[in-house]
């Protein structure tokens, strides 16, 4: 198990690394930031100073150095357009994010698992017709488009709800969050819906589909015919072997959630790190863009290891030593 | 020998799948979304000759006709089904132009994608061993990370343009097909007719290429089907960030993301149009491809 994840510790350090050169030298090669950082007027001798300062003189591969040695102490550099570390904003940017992404996670399960069961048990149901065929169109709308028809809807139609922000935040118990003010649920209720409504389909199309294949097994029939209620079936011998499988699944979908953040934070204007780094992008904010990125990058690669440990303290037929076949 | 076998296995096959077909073609979901199916692709493929105008053409449009509600009469006289917008574009107009700028750049990402999937996948499934691990290893670590987020990152670096939207969505896809196309290769691999190919001194490519590609290339059908309509969804999207298909070659996405500025002030057909468009293209596809799945696949038929 020791040797595992010292294996995967080390190639997650490889990856890491590969990435940081691929993106290093590949961002390098787009538009120059500092055409972007001065007025177009300025003087010839202005504008060598801004390049002097930011360290844009210096040939590419001294630049990697640079970034490199900074990103071992973790330094990442300063945002072009802040003038801060990148690292302290999106540390400061994250929480939002994470408070989204997690609201999301908690409503994908607790829509999603209950419609999914019962879709599986009454699998001919006019019931499950309906929320299978809900979930194939929550599967086709994309994000973007619901987050701007529910805007349309609830706040510009309705006035229910506010268009956007994150609205006031209340400390509880050391977490600084939205969910603790009444302004700030009115504020997170739209874009976590949003967030949320795809994983819904996903997680009801997994439980219905391993509700189907458990409730063929044998122990089921057994657990029938010795009579047991229904309800003691589900809850006794179901729920137990559906639920890994779907936790392995949730554990990466997690990281998605982060990733598909960036698009339900832009149309809702909520002020998470995926917002931050969409508008490095226009601005061409390099040591924002290569920050994010390797801190997504670590984030998967945490959570791929998590999930590969957890499945392999599950299920002993999980062979651990990298091998296929 | 060998070649009597693989031409009744791949007979067997098509008459399998036109069976399926033929059967099934009397389930509503499945005519219905495959009614619909053909509809969007007529209307992609004959857009010029349909639309009511050219939404592009400067010499056309006039500023007098901006954000017109539904139904209202243009400046010249035709009547805006479904409005205009910021600088007087009749909506149904630019929806068929930018169907046709998603369609084509799906299409042609999906087939891309697939080629060079399917060319990894075999020569990993062929060879094995240390090719085959390592391939998948690239294939694991890149389909680790979101689809959404590495195109995201390519176009930031590769710029706006449909040929980089194509490229980066090549890159978001080659591997799904590459695992798809392996798993299935690396079970005919080990079947007679590939021994007795060996056994005959074939050369590999031969192998590869005339007994070994049209034996696993079924699974890739539904597959193909599937990720067309991902990839409409994810440049949709990268358009609707600002990073995808620029505003001068509009896609659905940037219909979509231009309306987003209009919003507030309650111009919701902007929006509206073009996203229903886009959810009934993608819905079709999905519900297409799911009807097909379960009609390919012989363990999930009752």
């Amino acid at each position: 198990m020791l040797a595992f994840v010292i294996k995967r510790v080390i190639q997650s350090i490889l990856v890491l690394f590969i990435m940081s050169l691929i993106v290093f030298s590949m961002i390098n090669l787009v538009g120059d930031p500092v055409d972007m950082l001065v007025n177009p007027e300025s003087l010839p001798e202005e504008i060598d100073r801004v390049r002097r300062d930011f360290g844009l003189d210096q040939p590419v591969h001294v630049q990697y150095w640079k970034f490199l040695t900074g990103a071992i102490s973790g330094d990442l550099g300063n945002s072009f357009i802040f003038g801060r570390p990148a690292l302290a904003l999106i540390a400061e940017r994250f929480p939002a994010t994470l408070e989204l992404a997690t609201c999301a996670l908690i409503l994908a399960v607790s829509v999603g698992l209950p419609l999914g069961i019962y879709a599986g048990l009454n699998p001919d149901g006019w019931g499950a017709r309906i929320i299978m065929g809900g979930s194939v169109l929550g599967i086709s709308i994309p994000t973007f488009w619901l987050g701007l028809m529910m805007i349309i809807i609830f706040s510009v139609f309705l006035g229910w709800l506010p268009v956007s922000g994150r609205g006031d935040t209340a400390n509880f118990l050391g977490i600084e969050s939205s969910i603790f003010t009444l302004d700030g649920l009115r504020h997170l209720i739209l874009p976590a819906i949003n967030l949320s409504l795809f994983k819904i389909s996903i997680v009801i199309r997994l439980t219905r589909a391993g509700v189907e294949e458990v409730m063929a097994l044998d122990f089921i029939k057994f657990a029938r015919a010795r009579g047991l209620a229904s309800q003691r079936i589900i809850r006794a011998h179901l729920l137990p072997n559906i639920l890994i499988p779907i936790i392995t699944v949730l554990a990466i979908e997690f990281g998605t959630l982060i990733a598909f953040a960036t698009v339900t934070e832009s149309v809702f204007a909520w002020p998470g790190v995926g917002k931050l780094v969409i508008d490095a992008i226009v601005n061409l904010d390099r040591p924002i863009v290569v920050a994010y990125l390797l801190f997504v990058v670590t984030l998967f690669l945490i959570l791929n290891l998590i999930v590969d440990i957890i499945y392999a303290a599950l299920d002993p037929r999980v062979r651990l030593q990298g091998d296929r076949q | 020998m060998k070649k009597v076998q693989i031409a009744s296995s791949s007979f067997q096959d098509n008459a399998k799948i036109r069976n399926a077909l033929l059967e099934n073609f009397s389930q509503p979901t499945t005519l219905l979304s495959g009614g619909l199916l053909f509809l969007v692709a007529l209307c992609a493929i004959f857009a010029p000759l349909i639309a009511p105008t050219n939404p592009y053409n400067l010499a056309v449009v006039s500023i007098m006709d901006s954000r017109l509600a539904p139904g209202e009469e243009m400046f010249d006289g035709t009547v805006a089904w479904l409005g205009t917008d910021g600088a007087g574009r009749d909506i149904l107009s630019a929806i068929l132009f930018g169907l046709r700028t998603s369609l084509l750049v799906a299409v042609c990402s999906a087939l891309i994608a697939l080629i060079i999937g399917l060319l990894v996948g075999l020569i990993a499934a062929f060879f094995g061993g240390r090719t085959d691990t390592f391939l998948m290893r690239i294939v694991d670590i890149q389909l680790s990370f979101p689809a959404i987020l590495v195109a995201l990152v390519l176009l930031a670096v590769l710029g706006k343009g449909i040929d980089k939207v194509i490229i980066a969505l090549v890159i978001v896809q080659w591997a799904i097909y590459a695992r798809t196309v392996r798993a299935t290769a690396i079970v005919e691999r080990r079947k007679e007719y590939i021994e007795a190919a060996t056994c005959l001194r074939l050369s590999n490519f031969r192998i590869i290429w005339k007994h070994l590609l049209p034996n696993s290339i079924s699974p890739l059908i539904v597959l193909a089907t599937l990720q067309t309509a991902h990839s409409i969804s994810i440049e949709a999207t990268l358009s609707f960030l600002g990073v995808g298909v620029p505003i001068t070659e509009p896609s659905l996405g940037s219909l979509i993301s231009n309306g987003f500025d209009y919003i507030l002030s309650g111009a919701y057909w902007i929006t509206l149009f073009p996203g229903i468009m886009l959810l009934a293209t993608v819905a079709a596809i999905n519900i297409f491809g799911d009807r097909l799945r379960v009609l390919l696949n012989p363990r999930l038929s009752k």
